[in-house]
Formats: structure tokens, C-alpha cells, sequence
């Protein structure tokens, strides 16, 4: 057996609250031994070999934060890109600042250009928005260049813009791009299913291997520098097993490597999302086997209700969008019901991406369909995003013993945006109810599901308890959570979500010795500035890993 | 003249019939080479005798037609096809169950190198009217609908022939003028699926004769030039049993010949090769008088008018 490491620190926010505080955590073989003070310590410390590492004296130990749902796959197709971005975006190599005027954008995009050396690489942009940055049209890529394609990709996917050299340089024929209703060549827009014709050609650059290596490569430093120790690939394959598998465990199953990655795999392939349930649980369970130190399965399967809420086919009830249009569903309701069923059976922990309040509504019938069937206990039957709900409905997911992984930051970034030109002030108003799951006692882990918003834990935790929308007001006051629960979402309730709790979540003996290392107590410093709290880094399984300034 | 790739869109909810109308089209000797694209693979069932090669996610048929499952990436699927040695003369492209038509027609319908031909919504006679008030999916079956070309109903030997005129009825109110095929046993004719054969000159040749004795095509090689406008309008007024129209015609405005493709309530008017034939075909359910009348119609589209509303309001009226 190893030797004791104890790491004293400024305070040990444990979030055990049975022993929320302390002042040293010993460790050893990657495992908490005994938590308090180093007085308290003393039977540990006299019966075993040990040292004292006091290089925290000055800091605030957590728990290891942990991000159930992202998505590691787009931050290797989008990371290698060049970002201009509205909000500001902490990235491992730059700081993508706040962007939010036109001018502003046309400027930073001529920046980039003139920095890049090669003449042949194509400048491919991701982050643009409308609504912050106005109409980009070719005419004015143009001027950006007029030798190298320029691909502005808007955020969340509606649409992309490109330049004349970036017409010329798509595979299609310029005769099949003019009669596409969905391609306007004057103004270089692509958009729906335009869209694709354009990422014919552009995948071959983004699904390049070694690109995709280095934006995974981009992704695992952007982790790290949120101070997670675990995260969650909440949908895995996102393209291709055996493309991602190699990718993963050549990346991220590495000795130098801080965090660990729970995936959980599709409970049906994308693009069809076909198969008969029992084929699909019986690739599920082979997955499964693939585990390793780094890389753990569980026995978790994700579904989807319906579609994207950036993309606004989230699935409402009445009186649905200002616009009249409508959701998507991502799956049939009934095949959705069917593949519910077998994984229920088989004792599967469900995570269900729902965005609208019908998608909800559509889980929450089957989940209670499921429990009349067959009873569960401890289900943790989990509604991942939960962006557009009723008080209603949240109260069912109680009753029915549901979870909610939440995707809070659509209040910060969409809140207002929704509130004019979307779904209306009310609705918008109480999109991501945090404050009724928090009163209700729901168990709650907040998300990134990067690259939706930012992996950054304080960064979340400060849009649930300021609920600031983006122009800096308070959207939905009553929708405010605690700090307690903040933080529980983002430590040992996101743990539970994951299935983990035993393990990570909290500092308490026993444990994985995971911890975020942060320079100053979030409950000493004011909810608005919970966000910039500096993070020195962490540890995992007992090692220090500072990141890099 | 296009040389791109038609797709007709098979589409419909969960359990409308799609996978039988599938194998039947795969499995039926009728002579074009098709290509179906199929998002389950498992669920295609052909006779062992009908298959030369198959491998994991290519069937190919000794009638020429092969079946490929689409996979995750419908563009990916569309250019294999077009990269084949030998292009399909025809696609025929399952939708999933949960596909909003018009989005996947645009989809395709512009995937470059490939058109659109048809839209045929697959509707169960059993279960569409109660999918179509389902709290989840009441609005998508009836976008389907709506946005059908042609509406092949399925399952009505099941019902009786009573409930399937009800279920007609209410596919007639839901959507006026509806084109309507009973497909009891998930049989769709060629021609209905595909249209008259399409390369041009074989419009002048034999018509496919169609297996089904209510499927009906009526040729006619009209005399004059005819108008755009007024076929435009005949169009429209075509009884809703007339499914597809099909012609190469010289225009009577720009003198040059042209070609009318006109599936369900949906036309179109392209530029023709100017050494094509006339030739008008319709397909239809209508009876004989019914499909001659609507031949009638559109061949008296033969003058240039000066006010085109007032002058065909006359010509049907007498
Ligand atoms: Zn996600």
C-alpha cells in the first residue's frame, strides 16, 4: 500500500451534508481515507506512512465537478474551427471574446483570414448569430477574400454563408446549387436542407482523422480547464463506433488524461433510429463490455423524444410557436415506447432527451405506462434538458420518480431571444425551471451539452442562480435556485444522475480522491460573480493536474 | 433536358404499410431498374430465389433492382447510387415514419444530381383517421397527408368496403381533390410509382401495361401546340382519379417543345430536346369516359388566349 498524501486546504467544501466542512483530505491508492483536520486525522496519520501537502493551503477544495451530457465528438469537428462567437467562450488555446456587432464580426472574420498562412485552407467559421452579428452575405465574405472559400457556420446549425470561391470550391455543379430553394446564391446562403449540400463537402475537411484528433485533443484541455474530474458522452456513437472508439481510447484512455467519461450509448442508431429493440439492447450490452479505467459504461441507454431546442423543433403543447410552425419528433412516439420497454426490462437506467413540454409530456406517459407494467424501484428514469415544461409536469416527474439532467444556459443565451420571436414572454420567462425542481426536491444535474453552452460548472451554477438573460436582466426570478442546489447539480447530484454517487460527487472517505481546486469559496462570494471564480485546477485520483496558464 | 436522377418518396407513419409496398415493388418483374433506399434493412423480406448478391446493406436483385439501407446519412445514400456503374433509372426512397414530407422532399428533390418525382404517402385504412387526432403525431400524419402527391391507402381489405369509402371521405375532406390509390395488399403499380417510362422516346412506344385492373393510362399524341396557361388551368380542374400526367408538347407561346410532368396536384413545365415527339399519358383510377374527358381537357388547351380565365371558363362550361 501507498503512502498518505493529506492536501490541506483554506476550506473543504465536502458536499456530504452530514460533514460539509473541513480543512484536509487524506488520500491514498487514488482514494479518500479520512476527511477533517489534520488533529482530527491523527489515528490515520499516526498508523500509517504519510506527507503533507500544503500546496492548497490557500484554496477551496470540491468535489470533482462533474458534466453528465456533453458531447465529445462535435468538440472534435467544431474545436479545430475558428470561432466568433456572441458570448464569450473560454477556449483551451483562446479566449473566443463577446463579438456582438456586425462590424465587429466582419472584422475579427478579416483578422483571421489575413493570420492564416496556407492559401489553400479552407476558413471555416462557427458561432455566427443573426441576431447579434446581422446579415453576413457572400458579398461581403468577398471582401474578407476572394481566393479562399470562407464557410460561416451559424451556431446552432440553421444556416451557413459563403463567399464566391467557397461556391466554387463545393463539389456540387453551380446549375444544382441555383435551382436548390433552399440555396440562395446571391447573398451565398445555404440553409435546412441546403445545409447539407454544403456539408457534402465540407465534412471531408471537419471528419478529417487528424483533425478530429486535435479538436479532441482541443476538447479534453477545455474539460479540464472547467475543473471537471468526470463527464458524461450523453449519446454515444454521435457518428460512427468504430471511427469514435479508436479516437477515444487513443485520446482520452491515457495515464495523463484528468477526468473520466461515463458514455452512454444510443438506444438507437442515429439516421435510421431503426432496428428492433431487442437488436439494439443487444448491441447496447456488447458496447458495454468495451469499458476501461477511463472510459466507463453503465448499465444506461440514452432515447430521444423531440427535437433540438436551439433549433426550435423542440415539440410544444398548445399554443405551440408565435409562428405557427412546428417540432419534430427525433424518434416515432410509438417506436420510442417500444425501445423504452426493453431497456426497462433489462434494468437500464433511461436518460431521455426532451426540449419541448410535448416531448416531456410523451416521456413522462410512457415512463408512467412502464411503472404500472413493471414496477421499479430507483429507476432514475432521467429527462435530460428539459428546456419548455409545465409546473404540471414537473410535479409529475416527481411523482413518477424522474431525474432531470438540466440545460440551463437556454435561459441565458435564448431567454429573451425566445420571449420575442419564438414562444412568447411567459413560457420563456420559466424556461429551465430550475426553482420549481428545487422546491419540489427533484434530483437535478445541470449540463453543458457542449458545444450548446460552455463546460464550464460555475459558469452554469451562475446562469441557475442569477438566471441573468443575455442582455444582463433577470428572466424568471421565481425559477432561481439556491447556491446549495447549484452546486449539488454540478458535484453528487450529477453524480447520481450518472449512476456514480458511490463513488464521486462528494469528499468523504471512501471515495475517488477528486477534487476541483478553486481560488476563492463560492459561498463567500457574490452570486453574480460566481462565474469567475479562477479554478487553479484539479485533482484526479489523487494527482494534481494545475491547468495551464 | 435534365439528366438527373427522379426519386419518388415513399412516406407515412409507423405501421402505414411501407415495408410491404417495399417488397412488392422489389420483388415485381417490371422491367426498370430501381434502386430502393430502405432505413431498416431487417424489414425487407424477398423471395431467396429473387436475390443475386447481398451483402450488409446492399440487395441486389435478378430484375436489375437493388435495395440499400440509407444508414445515417441520407446525401451519403443518394451520391453511392448516383456513383453506381450503372445509375438507377428510377429511386425510390423510404422516408422514416417521422419525416415531415415537405422537408424530405426538399431534401432529395434538390440533392444535386437527383429530382423529385413523386410524394406518395403511405395511410393505413385501419388506424389513420385515429393517428391523425393522436395527441403526439395527430399533426405530422396530417401533414403527411396534406403534403401527399399521391395517397396509397393500405389495409382496406381489412376494414370492408364500407369503412374504407369512410376513410376516403375523410381523406377527400381533409384534403380536397386528393389523389387516392387503394393498395390493399400493398400493391403499387410501376407506372403509378415511377410514372410512364420516362426516357422521351419511350413515351411513343407500348405504355407498361398496369397489373392492377383499376390502374388505367390513356395516350394521346394531340395535334396542335397547346398553351402552358391553359394546361396549367386544365390541370387543375382534372377529376382528383387522374394520379399522373405525363407529355412532351410544343409550346404554344415560345414555339419550343416542352415537357409537363404533373403527379397528384403538383406540375411542373421543363425544357424538352427539340426532336421529342408529342405525346400526352395519363394515369389514372378514373373510368374510361373519365380519363378520356380528362384528355380532352388538357388537348383543348390548343389556343393562345387573350384573357385565359374568361376564354376557359367558356371552353369547360360548353
Ligand atoms: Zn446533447
Amino acid at each position: 500500500m501507498s503512502r498518505i498524501t493529506v492536501y490541506t486546504a483554506r476550506k473543504v467544501r465536502t458536499m456530504n451534508p452530514s460533514f460539509p466542512e473541513a480543512e484536509a483530505v487524506a488520500v491514498r491508492d487514488g482514494r479518500i481515507v479520512e476527511v477533517g483536520t489534520l488533529d482530527s486525522m491523527k489515528p490515520w496519520l499516526g498508523a500509517h506512512e504519510h506527507v503533507i501537502d500544503d500546496r492548497f493551503k490557500d484554496h477551496v477544495l470540491m468535489p470533482g465537478f462533474i458534466d453528465p451530457h456533453i458531447h465529445p465528438a462535435v468538440g472534435g469537428v467544431l474545436l479545430p474551427s475558428y470561432w466568433i462567437t456572441a458570448m464569450e467562450w473560454q477556449l483551451p488555446d483562446r479566449i473566443s471574446p463577446a463579438i456582438k456587432t456586425h462590424e465587429g464580426y466582419l472584422e475579427r472574420l478579416g483578422e483571421i483570414e489575413r493570420s492564416m498562412d496556407d492559401p489553400d485552407e479552407v476558413l471555416l467559421t462557427w458561432g455566427f448569430h443573426k441576431i447579434w452579428h446581422g446579415d453576413v452575405f457572400r458579398e461581403q465574405l468577398n471582401e474578407i477574400s476572394q481566393t479562399r472559400p470562407v464557410f460561416v457556420l451559424q451556431r446552432s446549425f440553421h444556416e451557413a454563408v459563403t463567399n464566391d470561391a467557397g461556391l466554387d470550391w463545393l463539389e456540387a455543379e453551380r446549375s444544382e446549387l441555383e435551382r436548390h430553394h433552399q440555396i440562395d446564391l446571391e447573398t451565398g446562403r445555404f440553409f435546412e436542407t441546403g445545409l447539407a449540400v454544403l456539408f457534402q463537402s465540407v465534412n471531408k475537411i471537419t471528419l478529417n482523422p487528424e483533425r478530429f484528433a486535435r479538436g479532441l485533443e482541443m476538447h479534453k484541455r477545455m474539460v479540464h480547464l472547467g475543473g471537471h474530474t468526470t463527464v458524461g458522452d450523453m449519446a454515444y456513437p454521435m457518428m460512427n463506433h468504430d471511427f469514435e472508439w479508436e479516437m477515444l481510447s487513443e485520446r482520452i484512455d491515457r495515464d495523463d488524461v484528468p477526468f473520466r467519461m461515463k458514455i452512454v450509448p444510443r438506444g438507437a442508431l442515429r439516421g435510421d433510429w431503426n432496428g428492433s429493440p431487442t437488436e439494439n439492447l443487444a448491441r447496447v450490452n456488447e458496447m458495454e463490455t468495451l469499458g476501461t479505467h477511463r472510459l466507463r459504461f453503465g448499465n444506461a441507454v440514452k432515447l430521444f423524444a423531440d427535437g433540438g431546442f436551439n433549433a426550435e423543433l423542440m415539440q410544444l403543447l398548445p399554443p405551440g410557436y408565435i409562428d405557427g410552425h412546428h417540432g419534430e419528433w427525433l424518434v416515432a412516439p410509438e417506436y420510442f415506447r417500444a425501445l423504452a420497454e426493453q431497456y426497462w426490462k433489462d434494468g437500464k437506467q433511461i436518460h431521455v432527451h426532451c426540449t419541448g413540454d410535448m416531448g416531456l409530456e410523451l416521456a413522462l406517459t410512457v415512463l408512467e405506462d412502464l411503472l404500472a407494467v413493471q414496477p421499479r424501484f430507483n429507476h432514475r428514469f432521467t429527462i435530460e434538458h428539459c428546456g419548455v415544461s409545465t409546473p404540471e409536469q414537473a410535479g409529475r416527474i416527481r411523482d413518477l420518480g424522474a431525474i432531470v439532467s438540466a440545460a440551463v444556459y437556454y435561459v441565458h443565451e435564448l431567454g429573451e431571444a425566445y420571449w420575442h420571436h419564438s414562444i412568447g414572454y411567459e413560457r420563456a420567462f420559466q424556461m429551465s425551471r430550475m426553482g420549481t425542481l428545487e422546491r419540489l426536491g427533484i434530483t437535478t444535474a445541470f449540463h453543458s451539452d457542449f458545444v450548446v453552452s460552455p463546460p464550464q460548472p460555475l459558469h452554469t451554477a451562475w446562469v441557475a442562480v442569477n438566471r441573468f438573460a443575455e442582455s444582463g436582466a433577470v428572466l424568471g426570478e421565481r425559477e432561481r435556485t439556491s447556491l446549495d442546489f447549484a452546486m449539488r447539480a454540478i458535484t453528487i447530484d450529477a453524480a447520481y444522475v450518472l449512476n456514480m454517487e458511490n463513488e464521486i460527487g462528494s469528499i468523504r472517505a471512501g471515495k475517488l480522491a477528486d477534487f476541483t481546486v478553486l481560488e476563492a469559496d463560492p459561498w463567500e462570494t457574490p452570486l453574480e460573480d460566481l462565474k469567475d471564480i479562477p479554478i487553479w485546477g484539479t485533482v484526479f485520483e489523487g494527482r494534481p493536474f494545475p491547468v495551464e496558464k | 433536358m435534365t439528366t438527373r436522377i427522379p426519386i419518388t418518396i415513399l412516406s407515412g407513419y409507423l405501421g402505414a404499410g411501407k415495408t410491404t409496398i417495399i417488397n412488392r415493388l422489389l420483388s415485381g418483374d417490371h422491367g426498370r431498374r430501381v434502386a430502393v433506399l430502405v432505413n431498416d434493412f431487417g424489414a425487407v423480406n424477398i423471395d431467396a430465389s429473387l436475390i443475386e448478391t447481398e451483402d450488409d446493406n446492399t440487395i441486389s436483385l435478378t430484375n436489375g433492382c437493388v435495395c440499400c439501407s440509407i444508414g445515417d446519412d441520407l446525401g451519403a445514400a443518394l451520391d453511392a447510387q448516383a456513383a453506381r456503374h450503372i445509375p438507377p433509372e428510377n429511386i425510390l426512397l423510404e422516408a422514416s415514419g417521422v419525416a415531415e414530407p415537405k422537408r424530405i422532399a426538399t431534401h432529395v428533390g434538390f440533392w444535386p444530381g437527383f429530382e423529385l418525382d413523386a410524394l406518395i404517402v403511405a395511410a393505413d385504412a385501419e388506424t389513420v383517421r385515429n393517428r391523425a387526432n393522436d395527441k403526439f403525431v395527430g399533426q405530422l400524419v396530417r401533414s403527411q397527408i396534406r403534403h401527399a402527391d399521391i395517397i396509397a391507402l393500405t389495409k382496406t381489405d381489412l376494414v370492408g368496403p364500407e369503412a374504407a369509402r369512410g376513410v376516403k371521405a375523410w381523406l377527400r375532406n381533409q384534403v380536397p381533390n386528393a389523389r387516392i390509390f387503394e393498395a390493399p395488399n400493398g400493391t403499387l403499380p410501376v407506372a403509378l410509382a415511377f410514372g410512364a417510362d420516362r426516357a422521351s422516346n419511350a413515351l411513343s412506344g407500348p405504355v407498361e401495361p398496369a397489373p392492377h385492373s383499376h390502374l388505367r393510362t390513356v395516350m394521346c399524341v394531340p395535334g396542335t401546340g397547346l398553351s402552358r396557361a391553359g394546361l396549367a388551368r386544365a390541370i387543375e380542374a382534372l377529376p382528383s382519379s387522374v394520379h399522373r400526367v405525363k407529355g412532351f408538347f410544343r409550346d404554344l407561346e415560345t414555339g419550343r417543345m416542352t415537357l409537363l410532368q404533373c403527379v397528384g396536384r403538383r406540375h411542373e413545365f421543363l425544357e424538352a430536346p427539340t426532336d421529342t415527339e408529342t405525346v400526352l399519358v395519363l394515369i389514372g383510377v378514373g373510368s374510361d369516359t373519365e380519363m378520356n374527358g380528362a384528355m380532352d381537357l388538357l388537348t383543348a388547351s390548343d389556343a393562345l388566349e387573350a384573357d385565359p380565365k374568361s376564354t376557359f371558363a367558356a371552353r369547360i362550361s360548353d
